[in-house]
This record gives C-alpha cells, structure tokens and sequence, in this order.
C-alpha cells in the first residue's frame, strides 16, 4: 500500500521548520522531497540598509549554533575589500572562538543525535560537556551565543594570561569526556544498530550533490576549506581532517566526535603560540571601498561562503550568504530512499541541518 | 591566502565552463547576484580552484542558462533562489514552485523579487495585508 507521510514543518526531532513529503510503500520510503523557507527574515535584503559594523551584529543572528562563523566570514570580506590586514593575535583569538564553537556545535549535534536513537542517558552526558565549552566561551566573550567577538580588524576581547591558563587546562579536562563519549559512540551496540547502514549517502552522490563539511567527510570526501584554502590564522597549526567512508548516520556520529580532537588540537596550538600585540585596529566604523570579495570559512556544519560588494559607502551594496545547510538539505530525499519512515527523522537530523542558517 | 579571481564570460560560455569545472572535479562554491553601478544584472559563478576562488562573472543578462543538469541540486538550489530574488529566469529550470518566499510575494505585474523591490514597497504591501 503507498502512503504520503507528511514530516514537519514542526521537526519531530529538532525543533525546527522543516517540511518532508515522504512517498512510502508499506514502511519503506520509495522517495521524497524536502520543503523550506518557513523561516525566511530577509537578511540580505536588511544588511544592504546597514553599515558593516551593525551587518556583523545582523549576519550574527543568521544562527544561533555558527553565530560566529558569520561574523568571521563577513568581516574577513570588508577586510579583503578593503586592504585591511589584522593584527595577528586578534587573527588567533578569531580561531579559538570559531574552533570553540565547532566543539560545542559539534557536541549539540551528537547529544541530540543519542536523543533521536533513543539513548538519553547519552545524550545528558554530552550536553554535561558542553556546559564546559559553553562556560569557557561566556566567560571569554561574555556570552553563551551571538559572541560579538569579531570587529572589523581584528578582534574585539583579549584573551588575558588568566583565561589563557584556563583554557589549556581546559583542553585537558576535556580530553577524559570526550575519549569516554567517542569509545561509546563508536562501540555501543544501541548507537550502532540505529546508525549503521541507515541513511547512506555515497561518496559518489555527495560530490555530485555537491555535499559539505562533515556530512561529505563522513561519505569519504576530503574537503576542508581551514586545510585546503586556508585563511586568518588557520595556515599556523597543525591538524588532520577525519574521513570516514561509510556514509551512513554511523558515519556522521564518528566523524563529528574525531573533529572534536582536531578542535581541541588547534585551541591548543593557538593559546601556546598566542602572539603578543594589539587585538584590532581601533574598532573604527569604515566606509566600504568599491570592490567584490568572496571568502570561505569551514564553519561547524561545511562550508559556509559570503560575498560582499562595496560601493564606497557607509553601507554594504550588496551581502550573499551562502551557507552549508544549502548544500546539505537537497540531499536528505536521496538518503531517505529505501529506508523506513522509523529512521526518517534521524537521517533529515544527521545531516546536522540549521533551517535558521538556510533561511536567512 | 584564499585569492580572488574575476574571469568575465559571456551567457553561451557558461554551461562549457561548468562542464569543464565538473570534469576537473571543482565544486561549485556558489552562485552570486548583484546589480552593479550601472543598473545591470552582475551574477557570478564560483568554483573552488583550491586555495583560490575562479569567479565568472556575466554581466547584463537576465536570462541564463541553467547548469542543475550538470551540477544537479548545488547549482539548481542557489538558480531557484537567485529567481525568487532577482527574477532572473534560468533556461530549464522549473520555478513553478517558490523555494524560500511565499507563493503569494509576487503582484499581479509579476514584481516582488526582494532584492529589487525597494525596501518601503515590501513594507508598504505587508501594512496592506495587516502582517506589520
């Protein structure tokens, strides 16, 4: 018997809009298609009627998980834009913030996925971690999300000798957590049973898709753009970029747990070598010089692009947002064929999809 | 450094250009839309050519060619979207369906891509339709 599943727009797992029409035979889904814009605020629209200082507070309420992704990537545009070139320890101090944000980004995503598979005891313990790094950024930036750390020019909080100390250790105490989460991640027979073999995207398919960040990583491509394009601080440290070639949910969940050791690696090498100097350029509201820039930076989810165009005015011309839910989206139908409806919203959640980012 | 570089083509270069981009194995970063100082339709097709982005560029068309066939959902996405916006048509494409605005954005005269539509007309049509 052929039915038509009606998924969302109210998420039956995350709690966020997205629409699923899934055309099933019995239990098994023979295809599907994916609705959005249920959130669409008009964002590029509003940064042509702002200067680029209140465009970083507006860009950084696109998300709020990759809230300084987008600020980094806006102002590393007006900075190329613009000749400016930023202080190195304000380019360090952008990095740490960012890989902060991966690891808990990253850790938000495995707890809700042991939620979806039905595995709370789990899931209470990695979101008990991420209270860590949750803490660690307040105290760095002054708040849990929307940082506002990043100014055009560099930075806009120094990180002091005292929260320096605190964060290496705090590299440590995270390494116990996080070797405990990924051994049962990668071991445990429920998480295994519910992910393996489910939701499979081949490598084949996600290139062509044109997949990306750790959901194309964990089909076997091997893209980065901190490694493969590297900006501000990211050509200085040392680090690996984990592929798996599975393509399945499985996948995804070990993928995103060995990212978290690569975070952990770079905030250690920033804060060991954390150059001495100034943070920023004055914090100075510029005009933006006529000109085109596009920049690219690996936010926690893939790669997440924006263009800015310059008409020598206060105001930008024109702000595109590209981001990697954009390209993760268009290709939950063909991993949800030939599963059952069970499994629907942990492979439309694996993906780690942000319809907050999407929509703009 | 991630570079920069602007490559200007003209509309029948851009589906050889995608193709080659595919058989080299280049994603496709995104395609941009703006209008430019002269009032023309400036839209930009980026391929990550690692550490740099190749941008080609055509300026002055409102009516391109699609690329879905070739780069699939990363290409038909961001031409559905850069419709809804700009009104720009792409040859093939099929736009019967809104992707992020709603069904109901567009007026009788066919306006209300957004980034064309001044800012106090979109206000002005939401005070009519009592959603401000």
């Amino acid at each position: 018997m052929s039915y038509i599943v009606p998924v969302g727009p109210y998420h039956p797992s995350l709690e966020e809009p997205i629409h699923a029409r899934l055309y099933t035979e019995g239990e098994v889904i023979k295809d599907a298609e994916v609705f959005v814009g249920y959130n669409h605020r008009g964002i590029e629209k509003l940064a042509t009627e702002r200067n680029c200082i209140q465009t970083l507070v507006l860009v950084e309420r696109v998300c709020g998980i990759c809230s300084h992704s987008h600020a980094f990537t806006y102002a590393m545009c007006v900075e190329k834009i613009n000749g400016i070139e930023v202080p190195k320890r304000g380019d360090y101090i952008r990095v740490i913030t960012a890989e902060l944000e991966r690891l808990h980004s990253h850790f938000l995503w495995l707890g809700i996925a042991c939620h979806i598979i039905g595995h709370d005891s789990m899931f209470m313990h990695i979101w008990d971690e991420r209270e860590l790094v949750m803490d660690l950024l307040e105290k760095m930036t002054g708040n849990r999300v929307n940082y506002a750390m990043v100014t055009i020019g560099g930075s806009r909080r120094d990180v002091s000798d005292e929260l320096r100390r605190e964060l290496l250790d705090a590299c440590d105490k995270l390494k116990a957590p996080l070797d405990r989460i990924t051994e049962i991640a990668v071991t445990d027979k429920t998480i295994a049973l519910r992910t393996k073999g489910v939701g499979v995207l081949t490598r084949e398919d996600a290139i062509r898709l044109g997949a990306v960040g750790p959901h194309a990583r964990a089909s076997g491509v091997d893209i980065d753009v901190r490694r493969d394009a590297p900006y501000s601080a990211y050509g200085d440290f040392e680090f690996g970029v984990p592929v798996v070639d599975s393509g399945d949910v499985y996948a995804r969940v070990v993928v995103r747990a060995l990212e978290c050791y690569e975070s952990i690696k770079i905030i250690r090498q920033a804060l060991e070598n954390l150059p001495e100097g100034p943070i920023n350029l004055g914090n100075k509201l510029v005009k933006i010089k006529e000109g085109q820039a596009v920049c690219r930076h690996e936010a926690p989810r893939g790669q997440l692009s924006h263009m800015v165009v310059g008409d020598g005015s206060i105001n930008n011309h024109r702000v595109s947002i590209h981001v990697p839910s954009f390209k993760n989206t268009p290709t939950i139908p063909h991993m949800l064929r030939n599963n059952t409806v069970a499994d629907a919203g942990l492979i439309i959640a694996s993906i780690d999809p942000c319809f907050s980012c999407l929509d703009r | 450094m991630q570079e920069y570089k602007r490559i200007d083509i003209q509309k029948d270069q851009i589906v050889p250009v995608a193709e080659r981009m595919r058989r080299e194995g280049r994603y496709l970063v995104m395609i941009h839309a703006f209008i430019n100082k002269d009032g023309q339709m400036d839209v930009s097709y980026e391929y990550a050519v690692d550490p740099e982005i190749e941008s080609y560029h055509v300026v002055g068309e409102t009516t391109l060619p699609s690329i879905a066939m070739i780069y699939d959902v990363a290409a038909e996405w961001p031409e559905r979207e850069l419709n809804e916006l700009f009104g720009i048509e792409f040859e093939g494409l099929d736009t019967s369906k809104r992707l992020f605005l709603p069904e109901d954005m567009l007026d009788p005269e066919g306006r209300g891509q957004i980034m064309v539509t001044p800012l106090s007309e979109l206000v002005e049509k939401n005070r009519k339709e009592g959603t401000v």
